[in-house]
């Protein structure tokens, strides 16, 4: 089906960006690499009169390192964060997460900023970028503002996002050394789909124990969970009554919701079995 | 909104006048009678309106017609005189096609992969190839033919 007519606006900074969608208000949208967008104006699901392309503002296709982390464009595909060779080196697993969405030909032209803004439930990044404590900045009429990312998400398809206001970068801080991250998507569909659910794992070791474990989970319910309560581990070994003790604290803090991947029962069985493996896989790379 | 655009396809450019909301795969096939580009799901999930932009693969389907800068390839660019191109001539010669509808996506994914990785292993083709979908179910035959591509590319 034909998409219904529309302008195109093309800005050429920031500030012009923000006038446009303020000017025109729930009339314009603003587009990433409008692979969502474009595919729901196909549908019908969505009409806006007036897209805001956001690919025509200089600067925001960029991933630069900085001294404490590496800041990543709004712009920029995932599949360019899939392939750079600074994100392969520094964050392998964010690298995982990206590289494991959809197909290449979404990656190739999905931005990472229009992927987070979207807020659906079963996104890989998400997760991902909570264990590393990635934070984003956000632009608006009022100038620039940074939430971190366990701030960012209210509900389904809802974020902190103003009106008119835009995702601009992403800052990944560095990992303390002796740090290691992974993420693991879980399909129960084709590979193409959306995962039944993600993991997200970043363990820090100190003198052969460990120091700090953080787990995420995307795919369960409206907005991804960063799990709290995790400071028993510090100083223990990753035995058996440790790892059980994680997985009911994980099963605690999680309200998976059914869907077409699997029930809140077998979501359940699954946030317990793909935190373990990540879990295990961090403990094992040492 | 209309307006006016230049598109670099087939290393040749074409001007024409199209509405801000064609997407690449309407102007490609609609417009400039470009078969080879066909649409099935139009959601990005089969292949079948694979287009390369600078090399890479995208969904045409996806892809708004005014912001497909690069040099965009399609089947049809391929081919030089008469003679097929290499992943073609791999297609025919191992049967990796039946009714044909998914090839072309199939051939132009291909080629951007082997420039990419010249010597993949089998699990980096499937999953290079896993955005890709064949009904008449010939993966087996295709992962042949690209072994086939990879061999003939390789030794020119």
């Amino acid at each position: 089906m034909a998409i219904r007519s529309f302008d195109l606006l093309q800005p050429r900074s920031l500030p012009e960006a923000v006038a446009m969608l303020a000017r025109h208000g729930d009339d314009a949208r603003a587009l990433g690499g409008g692979t969502t967008l474009v595919i729901l104006m196909k549908q019908r699901a969505l009409y806006y009169p007036y897209l805001v392309d956001l690919q025509t503002i200089p600067g925001l296709a960029e991933i630069n390192a900085e001294s404490d982390g590496i800041r990543i464009g709004a712009l920029v595909t995932h599949r360019r964060l899939e392939c750079s060779p600074v994100i392969r080196a520094s964050f392998p697993a964010l690298a995982d997460a990206f590289g494991q969405i959809g197909n290449v030909r979404i990656r190739q032209t999905a931005s990472v900023g229009g992927n987070l803004a979207h807020a659906d439930y079963r996104l890989d990044p998400p997760p991902a970028l909570l264990v590393l404590g990635a934070e984003v900045s956000l632009f608006g009429a009022n100038g620039a503002r940074t939430v971190p990312l366990g701030q960012f998400f209210r509900g389904l398809y809802e974020t902190v996002l103003e009106p008119a206001e835009l995702l601009i970068d992403i800052k990944v801080p560095f990992m303390p050394e002796n740090s290691r991250a992974v993420y693991l998507r879980y399909n129960t569909l084709s590979a193409n789909d959306w995962p039944c659910l993600g993991v997200a794992a970043f363990l820090t070791k100190a003198n052969g124990r460990c120091r700090e474990l953080r787990v995420a989970l995307g795919g369960l319910a409206s907005t991804p969970v960063l799990v709290g309560g995790l400071d028993f581990i510090k100083d223990q070994t990753l035995d058996f009554a440790v790892i059980e003790r994680l997985l009911d604290t994980v099963d605690q803090q999680i309200a998976p919701f059914a869907d077409l991947r699997g029930s809140e029962w077998y979501k359940r069985r699954m946030a317990r079995l793909f935190v373990k493996k990540a879990v295990e896989q961090l403990s094992a790379a040492w | 909104m209309k307006r006016e655009i230049t598109l670099n396809i087939n290393r040749e450019l074409e001007t024409l006048t199209i509405d801000d909301a064609d997407t690449l795969l309407e102007v490609l096939s609609e417009r400039l009678k470009l078969w080879s580009v066909r649409e099935s799901c139009g959601v990005g999930v089969c292949g079948s309106c694979t287009v390369l932009v600078d090399g890479q693969p995208v969904s045409s389907c996806l892809l708004l017609a005014t912001r497909a800068a690069g040099e965009i390839t399609t089947l049809e660019g391929l081919q030089t005189g008469s003679s097929l191109h290499e992943i073609q001539q791999a297609f025919v010669e191992e049967r990796a096609l039946q009714c044909a509808y998914c090839t072309p996506g199939f051939v132009l994914t291909v080629k951007a992969f082997l420039e990419q990785n010249r010597n993949p292993s089998d699990q980096e083709i499937r999953e290079y190839l896993a955005g890709n979908l064949c009904r008449c179910a010939g993966y087996a035959d295709i992962i042949r033919a690209v072994r086939s591509a990879q061999a003939k590319i390789n030794s020119r």
